[in-house]
């Protein structure tokens, strides 16, 4: 056993202070900056259409087409989703959304704005991902490069070359809409029904 | 191991209202009492104390290693059958754990010994890693306390190292942090690790328990509709998997915290399968399943049931096996264990029980509660502690 301190060295009191912090203006938004990631990092560059890239990259016209039609197969998956074509234009800008009808119903959502690829000249894999970018006064996203999960890219949509935690290329789980909320805690009702004057109801931490 | 007397600071509880410290009075009852703590040695503390919480939590992990790898452990567990893959192949995935509490009668000589393991939703968390530090600190800057004391708490400090660890190697970027509502206590602690979890680059966006959804692709959801991917929940394991949403876990596809595996640990069956597994260990109790109650020999036993929380369901078998109840509730439903009688110490009128934290697999600090009853309820109180 060490005889050093047994006791934290240093805590930051100011992150623990509540009574004054600030809110901050969008939850899940104010999400991960990209500089702010530890990780493995891949370089990465984003372009708008494979003619972008075969221009950054002349002799890979071929893998700059799959990385973008690869790129809008998952763009379809997971491209952020609304029921309305209103709350869509208000993330995202007017006239920037489109009509999507799937089985599991119809929707609206961004058109993807670019790609942004890592690997692409190596023999290795190279992975694809959609990207999006918002004309709304109202979104945080405005000028911004933002993946379907809701990371946003430091810095404005002229930046077109990141060196981006491998996470961003993850695929992200499909949703489309939630179809049933309330299927945990039902417990906490049934024990917390219960009444007894020696003890009293609390939460379920022990 | 003594209990000193302490003048309370003047200003605590405008501090506590400026932390967000909101649960240091519950039901019209002090919660937080620093009117007294109670000071310990450098050595009580390492060898008594942090060495066995060390030992114990790997014993307890082997006792999972053995359940999860047989049919009939699972049953004895009283777990659905329905989630056995579920749970041995978070076991067998190594999926991270981030913490647990294992609650330990200790008098300062005497070896401890184990009464239970919280290994599912743990608390006390912030009154621990935060507000006792406070509270020491402050006692020492005013003069009070000598400069050399010490505390056995790194807890804070683990909790932010385990979360960097959990977003490096691991991946998780994002957690949603959730318990149930209508629980000022639960909401703090819950509250408190989305801290470390932020101070570790960690977005921690919150939702309660009952407002988690299922999407028509079988993910579960926030309130954006955004999948959740990896989740904190203060909710037992035992209620998730026996709720609507339980059938939809498997698939649902989340790095959980704690992982399903603790549902072993958190189930008071872990107590006679830790005796079967290390018979006459100087830290562990007797113990027994209810139906090998003839090999009790003589003396008092405690009964408690498999699954319940804040000491609910208890009674004491006395000599003459004549039973007294010490406390009602609501459990029992899925079988009892009996565990040896050990009372609680006592310091003046107040019976002492101590809370030894882990993070992961490190011990990183300790919590004391005092009640004026035998069994520490819910209405217990929470003195800090010195290392002198």
């Amino acid at each position: 056993m060490s005889h050093s301190q047994k006791r934290s060295k240093s805590i930051h009191l100011h992150q623990l202070r509540k009574a004054f912090a600030l809110k901050p203006l969008a939850v899940g938004v104010a999400g991960i900056m990209l500089t702010a990631c530890g990780g493995s990092r891949e370089q990465s560059n984003i372009y708008v259409s494979p003619e972008d890239c075969q221009q950054d990259n002349p002799e890979a016209t071929g893998q700059c087409l799959a990385a973008y039609e690869s790129a809008l197969e998952e763009h379809n998956r997971t491209a952020p989703k609304f029921d309305t074509q209103n709350d869509c234009e208000y993330e995202f800008g007017n006239d920037r959304c489109q009509y999507l009808q799937t089985s599991s119903g119809s929707f609206f959502m961004p058109f993807m704005a670019g790609y942004m690829v890592s690997q692409l000249l190596q023999p290795r894999p190279y992975y694809s991902q959609p990207l999006y970018t918002s004309f709304s006064p109202y979104s945080p996203f405005r000028s911004r490069w933002v993946t379907s999960n809701g990371y946003v890219f430091d810095g404005d949509i002229r930046k077109r070359s990141y060196s981006a935690p491998s996470s961003v290329f993850e695929k992200k789980p499909t949703v489309n809409r939630t179809i049933k909320r309330g299927g945990f805690g039902s417990s906490v009702r049934a024990k917390s029904s219960w009444g007894s004057s020696s003890s009293k109801s609390k939460g379920w931490g022990g | 191991m003594f209990r000193m007397a302490s003048q309370p600071r003047h200003n605590w509880q405008q501090l506590a209202a400026e932390y967000g410290f909101h649960f240091h009075t519950m039901y019209g009852e002090p919660y937080w009492d620093e009117s007294a703590y109670y000071q310990f040695t450098l050595q009580q503390i390492e060898q008594d104390i942090e060495d066995p919480t060390a030992e114990l939590h790997q014993m307890c992990l082997h006792v999972v290693d053995k359940v999860v790898n047989s049919e009939a452990l699972l049953t004895q567990c009283q777990i659905p059958q329905a989630h056995w893959d579920f749970i041995a192949s978070s076991w067998r995935e190594k999926q991270p754990s981030l913490y647990s509490r294992l609650d330990l009668v200790y008098n300062g000589q005497s070896p401890a010994k184990l009464l239970e393991n919280n290994a599912d939703t743990p608390t006390s968390l912030y009154e621990t890693g935060f507000w006792q530090w406070l509270w020491l600190e402050n006692l020492v800057n005013a003069g009070k306390i000598a400069r050399h004391a010490d505390q056995f708490n790194s807890l804070q400090e683990k909790l932010v190292y385990r979360f960097e660890q959990l977003r490096r190697q691991y991946n998780y970027q994002r957690i949603h942090f959730s318990c149930c509502e209508d629980s000022v206590e639960d909401r703090g602690t819950v509250q408190y690790l989305q801290d470390c979890a932020s101070a570790a680059g960690i977005d921690a966006p919150f939702l309660f328990v009952e407002e988690i959804g299922l999407s028509d692709t079988g993910y579960f959801t926030d309130l954006d509709d955004n999948a959740i991917t990896h989740c904190f929940k203060l909710y037992p394991w035992e209620f998730m998997l026996r709720e609507e949403f339980g059938d939809a876990l498997e698939a649902a596809d989340v790095g959980w915290l704690e992982p399903p595996w603790k549902s072993v640990l958190s189930n008071k069956a872990l107590l006679p399968l830790l005796w079967q597994a290390f018979p006459n260990h100087p830290n562990l109790l007797p113990a027994f399943f209810e139906q090998d109650k003839h090999r009790t020999t003589g003396g008092k036993w405690i009964k408690k049931p498999l699954f319940s929380r804040e000491g609910a369901n208890i009674s004491l078998l006395n000599d003459d096996d004549s039973p007294t109840t010490l406390s009602d509730g609501p459990y029992g439903e899925e079988g009892f264990i009996l565990q040896q009688y050990h009372p609680l110490p006592r310091y003046g009128d107040q019976y002492v029980l101590i809370g030894s934290w882990l993070v992961d697999d490190l011990p990183a600090g300790i919590s004391i509660r005092e009640d004026r009853s035998l069994i520490t309820q819910d209405l217990s109180r929470y003195l800090p502690h010195i290392i002198l």
